[in-house]
C-alpha cells in the first residue's frame, strides 16, 4: 500500500472531508546508484556544515532565505506552516469550472485523493457524485512542502483525481515568441487543406497504451549487454556542431503533396474512404493525383511537383532532403 | 526575447517545420536553501566513497545499476547518454489525435515552439492545420539524451509542445485501499450538493488565483529579518463533519448570501484564459460557451431547472 504524501481535509462550503493524497505517477525510471569508479563501491551523499566541516544530522537542517545584504533568515518547518496554517491542512474548494477551460499549460502533477475513513467516505462520495453529474471540476488551493498549489479536482475511476497547477504568473506569455509571424507569408488555402488532409490520414484514437517508453527500453538493453560483458559503442558526440546546411525555406507544397501521396500509397484502405476521397478530390486538380500514381515508387520520384511559387533559393534543395527522413 | 533551449524541426509526413523550443513555464517558488540550524552556515553535499570514507571527485563517479543486492552493472556517463544515439533534432509526428481524448494526467512539461530560421511560413501552416482540425500531433523527440513522447497543439498564436507521461507511469488508484461509506448519500443530500456546486460555478480565470502563500512567507521573512520571532499557532486541523446535510445547507446559506463576490461578475471580464495574454485567446476547441446565469445570485430555492442541468443523467 502506497503511503500518502499529505493528509488533510478537502473542504467545500462547510463540508470537510478528511483525505489522504497519493501520487498518480508511478516511478518507472531506471535508477542508477552513484558508484566510485576505481573501487565500484557505493557513494553516499553527506551533508556537511560549511562552517564546522562536520556532518549535520537531518534534524538540524533548516531552510534559509538569503537577504539582499547577504544575511540569512532561517525558517523552520513550523515557521513555514505558520505562514498559512489553514492551507497547510485544508484544500479549500473555491469554484467549479468546465474542465476544458483549463488549458493543459497550467497542469503540473497528477495525484489521487482517498477518503481517510468510512465517515469521510460518505461526504467524499457525495462530492464525487455531484461533480460527476454536473460535469464540472473543482478548483482549490492548498500548501504542501512549503509550496502553495492551485489544484483542480475531478472524478476519475471512482476516485477524485487532483492535479496541481501552475499559477498564472508561472506560465510565460508566448507573445515574444510568435511576434514575428505576423509578417510571415500566409500559406495558401490549398496548402492548409493539404496539411489538414495529412492530419486526417494520420489520425488515430488516442491510445496511450500504444506508446512504449523507448528510452527506458534502450537503457535496459544497454544494461543487459553490459552485464553480459559486451562493449557498448559510444557514438562520438561531436564536440562542435556539424556545419549546418545553409537554411532554405522549405518547399511546402511539394512536401505536402508528396506526403499525401506516400501515406495514401502505403495505407490505401486503413482509414475508411471518406476523409481520403474527399481530400483527394479536392486536391485532384493540383499535383496530388499525379503524385499518387507514383506513390508506389515513392522514394525515387521526388522532384517537386510544382516549381514553387516563391522564387528565392527554393530551387529543389529542400525536397531532396526529405529522402531518407521518413522510414519507408 | 526569451532564449531558445533547443533547435530542430517538426516533421509530419514529408513536411519539415524548422522550430525553436522555449520553456513555457517558470517556477516562482521562493528560493530557499538548506542551512545548518545551529549556526546558519551553508550545507555542502559531499559525495563520499563508502569503502574509503573519502570524498570522491566528480570525474570518478560512475553510474551503477543494481542487478542484485550489492552487485552493480557499471555504466559510464557517456554510455548512459548513448542510449538514444546521436540527437537527430527532429520532432517526428507519428499520429494525430483528437485533443479532447487526452486525459490531463498525461501532460508532463510544457514548452512553446517558435518558428526556426526561415521556418515562418511552414510554422504558420502547421499552426493553421492544427488549429482548424482541432487535433494534436503525437510524436517523439530526443531532448537531453532522453527520448520523450510529446504532443503538439495550438494555444492562441503559438504551438505548444508537451512532454507526455507513458500509460504505465500513471496509476488510477486500483491498488489503493478505499474506505466505503456505510450508507450512500441521499437524494436530498445530492440535490443540495448540486445547488452548492451551482453557486460556486465560475469560469476559469487563472489571473484571479494569486499565490498568497508566497506573499505570506515573504512577509514572514521580512518580519524575521527585523529580529522578530515567529509564533506558531496551534494545530489547524479541522474535525471531520458528522452532519452532512446540515453542513451542506449551512454552506448554501453562507455562499448564497452576501459572500458571493466576484465570481460571475468578475468573470464577465472574460479575458483570455490562455496565457500569452494579448495574443488572441483561442480557447481550446469549444471552450467557453457563454453561460446562463444559473446559480448566480443568492437565495435560490432548490429547483430542478436551477441545478445545472448540463450533465443530465
Amino acid at each position: 500500500m502506497a503511503r500518502s504524501l499529505w493528509t488533510g481535509s478537502l473542504s467545500f462550503g462547510l463540508v470537510t472531508v478528511p483525505v489522504g493524497l497519493y501520487s498518480a505517477v508511478r516511478d518507472r525510471d531506471i535508477h542508477f546508484n552513484l558508484l566510485h569508479g576505481p573501487d565500484s563501491s557505493p557513494i553516499e551523499t553527506r551533508r556537511v556544515c560549511a562552517h564546522e566541516q562536520t556532518e549535520v544530522p537531518w534534524g538540524e537542517i533548516v531552510k534559509g532565505y538569503e537577504l539582499q545584504d547577504g544575511r540569512w533568515v532561517l525558517l523552520s518547518d513550523a515557521d513555514l506552516e505558520a505562514a498559512a496554517p489553514r492551507k497547510s491542512h485544508t484544500i479549500d474548494i473555491e469554484a467549479f469550472v468546465e474542465e476544458r477551460e483549463i488549458d493543459p499549460l497550467y497542469l503540473d502533477r497528477p495525484y489521487l485523493l482517498v477518503p481517510e475513513n468510512e465517515v469521510a467516505a460518505r461526504a467524499y462520495a457525495l462530492l464525487s457524485e455531484a461533480m460527476a453529474s454536473s460535469g464540472k471540476v473543482a478548483l482549490g488551493r492548498f500548501v504542501m512542502r512549503a509550496k502553495e498549489n492551485l489544484v483542480s479536482i475531478r472524478p476519475r475511476g471512482g476516485l477524485l483525481a487532483l492535479t496541481t497547477m501552475r499559477f498564472h504568473d508561472e506560465v510565460r506569455p508566448s507573445t515574444e515568441i510568435v511576434k514575428d509571424l505576423e509578417e510571415a507569408p500566409a500559406p495558401s488555402e490549398e496548402e492548409i487543406e493539404n496539411a489538414i488532409a495529412i492530419i486526417a490520414e494520420l489520425e488515430v484514437p488516442f491510445e496511450p497504451d500504444g506508446y512504449r517508453d523507448e528510452h527506458r527500453a534502450h537503457l535496459e538493453a544497454i544494461i543487459k549487454r553490459k552485464r553480459k560483458g559486451q562493449k557498448i559503442a559510444v557514438p562520438k558526440q561531436e564536440p562542435t556542431k556539424p556545419a549546418e546546411p545553409a537554411p532554405v525555406a522549405p518547399d511546402l507544397m511539394g512536401a505536402l503533396e508528396e506526403s499525401l501521396a506516400r501515406i495514401r500509397g502505403q495505407a490505401p484502405d486503413k482509414h475508411g474512404t471518406s476523409g481520403t476521397a474527399k481530400a483527394a478530390s479536392k486536391a485532384g486538380t493540383s499535383g496530388t493525383a499525379k503524385a499518387a500514381g507514383k506513390a508506389g515508387t515513392a522514394g525515387k520520384t521526388k522532384t517537386a511537383a510544382k516549381p514553387k511559387r516563391k522564387a528565392p533559393a527554393a530551387k529543389k534543395a529542400p525536397a531532396k532532403r526529405t529522402g531518407g527522413a521518413k522510414r519507408a | 526575447m526569451p532564449r531558445s533551449i533547443w533547435n530542430g524541426t517538426v516533421a509530419f509526413g514529408l513536411v519539415r517545420v524548422p522550430v525553436k523550443l522555449y520553456s513555457a513555464t517558470e517556477s516562482k517558488r521562493i528560493p530557499l536553501r538548506e542551512r545548518h540550524g545551529q549556526d546558519g552556515a551553508a550545507i555542502e553535499h559531499r559525495r563520499v566513497c563508502v569503502k574509503e570514507g573519502k570524498e570522491v571527485p566528480y570525474s570518478e563517479v560512475v553510474k551503477g545499476y543494481e542487478v542484485s543486492e550489492g552487485s552493480y552493472v557499471v555504466l559510464t556517463k557517456e554510455e548512459v547518454a548513448s542510449a538514444e544515439g546521436p540527437e537527430a533534432h527532429v520532432v517526428e509526428i507519428e499520429h494525430f489525435v483528437d485533443r479532447e481524448q487526452i486525459d490531463p494526467a498525461y501532460y508532463e512539461r510544457s514548452y512553446y515552439l517558435g518558428p526556426g530560421k526561415l521556418g515562418e511560413e511552414a510554422y504558420v501552416l502547421l499552426r493553421a492545420a492544427l488549429e482548424r482540425s482541432g487535433r494534436a500531433g503525437i510524436g517523439r523527440f530526443v531532448f537531453h539524451n532522453k527520448a520523450h513522447l510529446v504532443a503538439i497543439r495550438t494555444v492562441g498564436e503559438a504551438i505548444v509542445l508537451h512532454t507526455m507521461r507513458f500509460a504505465d507511469e500513471l496509476s488510477w488508484g486500483e491498488e489503493l485501499e478505499r474506505p466505503q461509506p456505510e450508507k450512500q448519500p441521499s437524494k436530498l443530500e445530492l440535490d443540495t450538493a448540486q445547488l452548492l456546486l451551482a453557486q460556486l460555478d465560475a469560469e476559469f480565470e487563472p489571473e484571479s488565483y494569486a499565490n498568497t502563500y508566497r506573499d505570506a512567507v515573504m512577509a514572514m521573512i521580512e518580519k524575521k529579518a527585523k529580529g522578530e520571532a515567529i509564533e506558531a499557532p496551534e494545530s489547524a486541523r479541522i474535525a471531520p463533519e458528522g452532519d452532512l446535510l446540515g453542513a451542506l445547507e449551512a454552506s448554501l446559506a453562507k455562499t448564497g448570501g452576501a459572500k458571493k463576490p466576484k465570481r460571475r461578475s468578475a468573470a464577465a471580464g472574460r479575458g483570455s484564459k490562455t496565457p500569452g495574454g494579448d495574443n488572441g485567446p483561442k480557447a481550446p476547441a469549444g471552450g467557453k460557451t457563454p453561460k446562463t446565469a444559473a446559480g448566480g445570485k443568492g437565495g435560490k430555492v432548490p429547483q430542478k431547472g436551477d441545478t445545472r442541468t448540463r450533465g443530465g443523467s
